[in-house]
């Protein structure tokens, strides 16, 4: 069982290790693999995050051009007075309620469609991933014009059936939704990791449940959907991260104030506005790090979960 | 001991001797940062590439290298460059209302200003007070953008009204004629007039009037409010939001989308349209006036001779009181505080804005030059690329600038801003309560103003 | 030490004759299934293309199409002549049950207009608009792909964009590829935090954390090279180890203990057993590392200065400028620009969809 025993060549090179018990050998492997995020983390991520960390204890504005001074929980006591922020919280909350579950629903039926034996399914494939490769200005352009209220593709679509549309990103009501709309259609991303993940389904696993008369439905729930539970939990967790961090639609459709009405200002996009428009950039930190708190305790219970939904094939019991 | 000190003498003399002219051929770069406003579209790139290379063979001593960033995001890199200890020497073209609101990071050039007795009294005399904040000034003029009407003139043949005025001496060309010619103009899809007792505001086909690519303040400013465009008094401490210019503007600007419905502003309107940089109100055809400024023209450029309409010009109307209110953009180059080479940035900005040059700089920006001395060629240079537009209404609405001016610095300016901005939005959405939005406004803005006095330390 | 939870299900072997029987039944369901699927997709095809048309439809247009004309998905262009200076569309008209083609010069209150013909451009006529259809022609602009690849060095942005994407690619393939491994294969005290540490990082957004970064970049003098968007690559990243973790976690234990009993060390497992396995997650994180430096735009434009040093995604953005958007430019070259990441995805499915797993353990 023992790493090193069967390689006596590298042997040699080990011999400090000789006297390790085998968990003090696989824990010391362990951290050799994880050593360059571990050598990147210290290199490149801790620094910033400490500061930041540090700046939101401070009154620093980033062009006022002197020194940032020590305010103590002032910028975070703010924050927590602040309509803004609640309504931030609000709306990111909402806009995670909407797109989060039906992003992860909708992505896991495609793949199950585009994991058939039909004809042309690269192509169909294709298509499907298509949307999730087009980023930034151009994809807003195109779909201001499909949400233009006089003139948009939607509006007339719907005037097909006698529906007077909205004005899906200046009407308060229908902004969020529209974004929403906006991201279910570059889904194709979440589409990959769910095909990529049943493409892993070992093909034996359904072979046995036919033979045990399992049906469509029963395979589905017996075998597809315990293999992938491990696919859903990373996706919920990206997506819950995604969700929180939502920022370039928003900004590009509604700017920084969250037009029309603040109706679209997301959490990050209060806390770009605050560092970039305001300056504020003590208060910026106070608010990126509760975010920070909020998705990590989020995350934590997810984890938590994990243990009783989510299905390892390989998982290693035991003490960790 | 005399002879030691001669010896220092004589040390230094030759040191300074012998660095002196090495230091001399180093020459200083000025790097210019182009990004917070126009200046970055690949024909503007290549042009700004060739006024560096031209001002570089003209010096040894200085040379310019223009840094060029995305429009979007430009704030948070420049923001990133100076707190991040590689500040630019030279910020621009940009824009009043971006000057103000950076106000903090830019340099006073008053010092420089007094210290070579600079003339000025070239540059236009009101350009003069847009970047002198009172106890700031940031930057000489360069450019300029006086708004105007832009109209379809085959939507006034086909309703058969008659063209608005292009002279400021038409003492008829009010804000009440603008009002009616707009209702004129209106239509809904079955052909009837917004001034039709038969009109159906639900199904509007093609409106009066816009004004759509403004804030509150530009909007609001026509109507000649005591403090112009600035939104406090004049010490900075006291909002006037509400002030009655602000209520009869305001009420103006509802009845408009919801009485009058020749203003495309409620939410099922073209407004997302407008805004999404893929048209505008007027290449649609689907409004008769719009009024805007002269960087709108830059953007037409290459639309105009193809557009299925011709276009007119007219003079911005009086307001309620009788007074000519036509708002003025402006662009300029201004120093951060924290560059390293002022002289030389100051110099820089100095040949910009020079007789020689401006001319040339104006035209990559597409601006009306600040400086009077060079008007008429240059308007002989503008007739050549736009043959259809006439200019005289454009150029005689320098006389009428507001101010202050409707981009002034106010505390905590962005902030502020917002808070105006979400008062046009609430008329948008429908909200015809214009007293309760004002008071609403002003005891927000004074709540922002006094938060900013009380950090300033009272 | 292991659980080997699907055993019982792996070992089952079926009898084959019953196996085809059972499958020939299932014929005709399946035949429905897969209508239904088709049509489904289908459907849903038909709504994610139609943002895409307008895209390419754009990227055929004039500016003054698509600002006139911006929804209409066909490029057309109305037919016009010059009279007295001036453009005037031409119109076709029923005049005197005869079709003539005449220019709109004027239009004229009460829905009518002047026209003239533009043989006889003396002679006016006013005739109702409703009687005169416009003469419009189909237009595409070829140009604009031609412009917007030669008015910016785009040449020299995509071998940065190259270099940029398949620096990192390697980079993070073989660093995430190790830190997911030594996550999900082995026990060790702490490894669980350091996961949560890991996740972590990218829990803080970067409006924050970009300042500090930049001034370590500049510090090392890596600020206007491409360096801050490949090195960091290759020390691993929170999205594509956590993804790979999840994949390797689902391979069973007992490959693990097999190879060992083969004598091949932890190294070896990885290489020869765990990298198979796992390869439809291996190609997906190649495929959405390269999307992400392919489209990133946001670190570029924070930390190279010189146009000689920037990337596809800057140069995109430099078309959307304050006062001109260049709408038809930015849609000519996103068509260009999804093509590399298409191709990529059409292909690597070949790969991608081999990647299906067998078991080995079976006896």
């Amino acid at each position: 069982m023992s790493q090193a025993s069967n390689t006596p060549p590298k042997r040699s090179l080990l011999r400090f290790m000789d006297g390790w018990s085998l968990q003090k050998r696989e824990a010391a492997a362990a951290y050799v693999y994880i050593a360059p995020w571990i050598v990147g983390f210290l290199i490149f991520t801790l620094g910033p995050m400490v500061v930041s960390l540090g700046l939101s204890f401070t009154d620093y504005r980033t062009i006022a051009g002197r020194a940032p001074n020590f305010v103590g929980l002032d910028n975070y006591l703010r924050m927590f007075n602040s309509p803004d922020f609640w309504q931030s919280l609000r709306v990111t909350v909402t806009f995670a309620a909407m797109a989060l579950p039906s992003g992860l629903v909708l992505s896991f039926v495609i793949a199950i469609l585009l994991n058939q034996k039909i004809p042309f399914v690269n192509v169909w494939r294709t298509i499907y991933f298509l949307p999730s490769v087009l980023a930034g200005v151009a994809v807003t352009l195109l779909w201001i014009l499909i949400f233009n209220p006089q003139i948009g593709a939607l509006n007339q679509f719907l005037a097909l059936f006698g529906i007077r549309g909205p004005g899906w990103l200046t009407d308060p009501n229908y902004a969020l939704l529209s974004l929403t709309i906006m991201s279910l259609w570059g889904i194709g991303g979440g589409m990959i990791i769910y095909l990529a993940g049943l493409q892993g389904i070992p093909t034996d696993l359904y072979d046995a449940a036919k033979v045990d008369g399992a049906n469509v439905v029963q395979r589905f729930f017996n075998v597809t959907l315990p293999m992938m539970t491990p696919v859903l939990f990373y996706n919920l967790v990206l997506g819950l991260i995604g969700t929180f961090s939502y920022f370039t639609n928003a900004f590009l459709v509604g700017g920084a104030d969250g037009a029309p009405l603040k109706s679209t200002l997301f959490y990050n996009l209060n806390l770009y506005r605050t560092a970039f428009r305001f300056f504020e950039m003590g208060d910026a930190s106070a608010l990126a790090w509760i975010m920070f708190v909020i998705i990590l305790v989020l995350t934590l219970l997810i984890f938590r979960s994990s243990e009783i939904w989510v299905f390892y094939e390989g998982e290693l019991r035991g003490k960790k | 001991m005399r002879i030691r000190q001669w010896l220092i003498v004589m040390l230094t003399a030759l040191m300074a001797f012998a660095v002196g002219p090495v230091a001399a051929q180093q020459p200083v770069k000025v790097t210019i940062f182009v990004g917070l406003g126009t200046g970055t579209s690949p024909t503007q790139v290549t042009a700004q590439r060739a006024l560096e290379q031209k001002f570089n063979s003209q010096h040894t001593d200085i040379q310019i290298e223009f840094l060029i960033v995305p429009y979007s995001e430009a704030g948070q890199r420049l923001i990133t460059m100076i707190t991040g200890g590689n500040a630019p020497q030279l910020v621009g073209p940009i824009g009043t209302s971006t000057i103000a609101d950076y106000l903090d990071a830019w340099a006073d050039i008053d010092a420089f200003i007094k210290a070579e007795n600079l003339d000025t009294s070239d540059f236009y005399g009101p350009t003069l007070e847009i970047n002198n904040f009172g106890f700031k000034n940031v930057g000489l003029p360069l450019g300029i953008y006086p708004s105007f009407i832009i109209y379809n003139v085959d939507l006034f043949d086909a309703a058969g009204v008659d063209y608005p005025p292009a002279s400021y001496d038409d003492m008829t060309w009010d804000i009440n004629a603008l009002t009616e010619t707009a209702m004129l103009l209106t239509l809904d899809a079955n052909g009837n007039d917004a001034t039709s007792p038969d009109f159906d505001p639900e199904n509007v086909v093609q409106w009066g009037f816009d004004d759509s690519w403004i804030g509150t303040l530009g909007r609001m400013v026509f109507w000649g409010p005591e403090n112009g465009g600035r939104v406090t008094t004049p010490d900075f401490r006291t909002a006037v939001v509400n002030s009655p210019e602000w209520q009869q503007g305001l009420q103006w600007y509802a009845d408009a989308i919801w009485e009058h419905h020749f203003y495309p502003g409620r939410p099922t309107d073209i407004a997302t349209y407008e805004a999404a940089g893929v048209g505008s109100p007027l290449d649609s055809g689907l409004v008769a006036m719009f009024h805007t400024h002269t960087w709108y023209l830059g953007e037409l450029r290459d639309v105009l001779p193809d557009l299925p309409f011709q276009v007119g010009i007219a003079a911005v109307p009086l307001n309620q009181k009788g007074q000519r209110i036509a708002r003025i953009h402006a662009d300029s180059f201004v120093i951060p505080e924290a560059a390293t080479n002022k002289e030389e940035a100051w110099y820089v900005m100095k040949w910009l804005s020079s007789a020689e040059n401006i001319e040339e700089v104006c035209l990559i920006y597409g601006c009306i030059p600040a400086r009077a001395s060079v008007a008429e060629s240059y308007e002989a240079r503008l007739r050549e690329v736009f043959p259809m537009i006439d200019f005289d209404p454009i150029f005689a609405a320098i006389e009428y600038l507001d101010n202050p001016h409707h981009e002034t610095w106010v505390p905590d300016r962005p902030r502020v801003n917002e808070v105006l901005d979400r008062i046009s939005e609430q008329v948008q959405q429908g909200n015809r309560d214009v007293t309760a939005i004002l008071d609403a406004a002003n005891a927000e803005v004074q709540q922002i103003l006094d938060a900013y006095w009380a950090r300033q330390g009272g | 030490m292991a659980t080997i939870q699907s055993s019982a299900a792996l070992e089952a072997t079926p009898p084959q004759n019953a196996l085809r029987r059972f499958q020939l039944g299932m014929k005709g369901t399946r035949l429905i299934l897969h209508v239904i699927t088709t049509f489904l997709l289908a459907l849903g095809a038909v709504v994610l293309m139609i943002p895409l048309l307008y895209m390419i439809s754009m990227a055929f247009k004039s500016p003054a199409q698509i600002r006139t004309d911006p929804l209409n998905l066909i490029p057309m262009s109305a037919l016009t002549v010059q009279i007295d200076g001036r453009s005037a569309p031409m119109h076709r008209v029923k005049l005197d049950g005869v079709e003539r083609e005449l220019a709109l010069v004027r239009r004229a209150p009460g829905g009518n207009a002047q026209f003239v013909d533009p043989a006889n451009p003396e002679e006016v006529l006013l005739l109702p608009l409703a009687d005169a259809e416009p003469i419009r022609y189909f237009d595409p602009r070829l140009t604009n792909f031609q412009e917007a690849f030669t008015t910016v060095p785009f040449d020299r942005y995509l071998i940065n964009t190259l270099i940029v994407t398949f620096g990192g690619m390697t980079g993070m393939l073989i660093s995430c590829t190790l830190v997911a491994y030594g996550f999900s294969r082995f026990r060790a005290p702490w490894l669980n935090v350091l996961f949560l540490v890991l996740l972590s990082t990218i829990m803080l957004p970067r409006q924050v954390t970009i300042i500090p970064t930049y001034l370590l970049y500049n510090a090392l003098g890596w600020v206007d090279t491409l360096l801050p968007l490949i090195v960091p690559a290759f020390f691993a990243n929170a999205y594509d180890v956590f993804l790979l973790r999840q994949f390797f976690m689902r391979i069973p234990l007992d490959l693990d203990d097999a190879a060992k009993i083969d004598g091949a060390n932890s190294f070896q497992t990885l290489l020869y057993v765990i990298l198979p396995q796992a390869r439809p997650a291996l190609i997906s994180v190649a495929i959405f590392h390269f999307l992400y430096a392919w489209n990133d735009f946001y670190e570029p434009m924070i930390f190279l200065h010189t146009p000689q040093n920037w990337t596809m995604a800057i140069g995109l953005q430099s078309f959307n400028a304050l006062y001109s958007t260049n709408t038809h430019l930015v849609m000519a070259a996103s068509v260009v620009m999804i093509i590399p990441p298409i191709l990529l995805f059409f292909f690597a499915q070949r790969f991608f969809m081999q990647g299906i797993v067998i078991t080995g353990v079976k006896g």
